[in-house]
């Protein structure tokens, strides 16, 4: 079973829009969201659990159709994680749990008290004295103690410090192997997503241009780092976008299976990938 | 919605405190005005608790939580009438004891019409508020606000002066209650269609 399944969503803003996004994240992995600000990330997040509707195309969240009043009851299973929407700020900690205890039916208490306590999160301090990395870890605790079996981040590690982002990471592992619990989590920190995910969709001006299991992507792309002359020997369709080196040649994302057999191509990280496909969609 | 209610208490219980100061001082005034003053201000709280969840965009993670639109938009109004009711009961209580003490009039007759002056309130004001925003929606609470007390006022002025005058004003309070409920039906699905259409 997929957690989601988004099939040829579309929906207009005017001067933005979501077009035909088809996406599936099966059961029990990890997909990381990736595409620049203003990629459609957020709305995308927004349409799947059902804070938007859309023009057309439909969209189901573990087995629920988002658009129907059954999907109230299936946001007891969905943590959500949103950037920069928050509680309100005049609260605290104690009393953001009192709210959730009220909200959801499987609300863990000693659970979230452990989160808070394991931040080093102030239980009695006002949410507006919070950093913005205090923050998150608050929303993180209130989306994982409700045992939830989907989380849905948006932008969740952003502001936190490596230390305390990678005890983060750790803990979405942990939450992950349940082989039904699956997360769906946007982020700009790429080297974190390919710590973290299975898979990477990825979205450039509210389209999908792919969305892959990490290894394969990994497999399939490699850099080249030689001379222009040189990378002009290969077929133009296996160079998907180049830029300078900074010693007088170049650098190039190139497709593995249309090189040369033989050629000498560097592992290419995900943060290579999509930087060279955001270039190379810029260059067409 | 308890959740929900829940939250805006939390969130406007710093400001309970100088409110409560407010009542005590409104009813110690000697004006019966001074007196409704604070009931129509606990009428303005949820503006407050709105203006709090729009500067930390609550309202987009409450859409992503298990809460219904119908559970949002009746919280706000459920928490106005608490708000009401507690603000008519506490005066009520300080006004009650200053009469006791033999310093002023108890004005049971003016604290309902500004009761039912502050359900009109919120019936008119609250879907202006989910329709354009607190920062939008302020300038028409204020003119709703002006409308309702000069009415009220008015009526509540008949009731200090005769017999005749006095039927007048049960006769208008009447009318005034089945306005308040009206409204209210009628603003709530309003709020709820506002509050659909803004979250897109």
């Amino acid at each position: 079973m997929n957690a989601i399944e988004l099939s040829h969503i579309c929906k207009d803003f005017g001067s933005f829009a979501i077009q035909d996004l088809t996406l599936a994240v099966p059961s029990g992995t990890i997909c990381g969201l990736v595409g620049e600000n203003g990629a459609g990330k957020s709305t995308t997040i927004r349409l799947l659990c059902g804070a938007l509707r859309p023009d057309s195309g439909t969209a189901s969240v573990l087995g629920v159709d988002v658009g129907s009043p059954e999907f109230l009851a299936a946001k007891e299973d969905i943590g959500v994680v949103l950037d920069e929407a928050y509680f309100p700020e005049s609260l605290n900690a104690v009393q953001v749990g009192k709210i959730l205890a009220a909200t959801y039916r499987r609300w863990d208490q000693a659970l979230y008290e452990g989160y808070l306590a394991r931040f080093g999160l102030p239980a009695g301090k006002q949410f507006k004295d919070y950093s913005r990395g205090m923050r998150m870890k608050l929303a993180i605790a209130a989306a994982l103690s409700h045992r939830p079996k989907l989380l849905v981040l948006d932008e969740a590690t952003a502001g936190l410090d490596p230390i305390v982002r990678d005890e983060i990471l750790e803990i979405f592992n942990d939450f992950t192997r349940e082989e039904d619990h699956s997360i769906l989590i946007s982020s700009h920190i790429l080297s974190d997503l390919e710590k973290l995910c299975d898979y990477i969709a990825f979205l450039h001006q509210g389209r999908l241009l792919f969305c892959e299991e990490k290894d394969r992507l990994l497999e399939e792309y490699g850099i080249f780092s030689d001379t222009a002359a040189q990378l002009e020997c290969l077929l133009p369709e296996a160079i998907v976008a180049r830029e300078p080196n900074g010693y007088g040649g170049v650098r190039a994302l190139v497709r593995r299976e249309l090189a040369p057999v033989g050629w000498q191509l560097e592992r290419a990280s995900v943060e290579d990938i999509i930087l060279f496909l955001v270039k190379g969609a810029k260059q067409a | 919605m308890k959740a929900l209610i829940l939250k805006d208490i939390y969130v406007i219980w710093r400001q309970m405190k100088y409110f409560l100061v407010m009542i005590l001082i409104f009813s110690a005034l000697p004006s019966g005005f001074n007196n409704a003053f604070a009931v129509v201000y606990a009428a303005m709280l949820p503006y407050t608790a709105l203006a709090y969840d729009e500067r930390s965009k609550w309202d987009q993670l409450a859409a992503v939580m298990p809460y219904s639109t119908r559970d949002i938009v009746l919280g706000k109004y459920v928490f106005g009438w608490l708000c009401i009711g507690a603000a008519a009961v506490l005066s009520l209580l300080f006004q009650a004891v200053l009469t006791l003490l033999g310093s002023r009039a108890f004005a049971p007759a003016m604290m309902a019409m500004a009761t039912l002056g502050g359900l009109c309130i919120l019936a008119i004001s609250l879907p202006v508020m989910f329709r354009f925003g607190v920062e939008k929606g302020r300038m028409a609470m204020f003119l709703v606000i002006f409308l309702v007390c000069g009415t009220a006022g008015a009526i509540a002025s008949i009731a200090a002066s005769g017999d005749a005058a006095k039927f007048a004003f049960q006769s208008s309070a009447l009318v005034i209650l089945l306005v308040a409920v009206v409204l209210t039906a009628v603003s709530i699905p309003l709020s709820q269609r506002f509050y659909r259409k803004r979250m897109g």
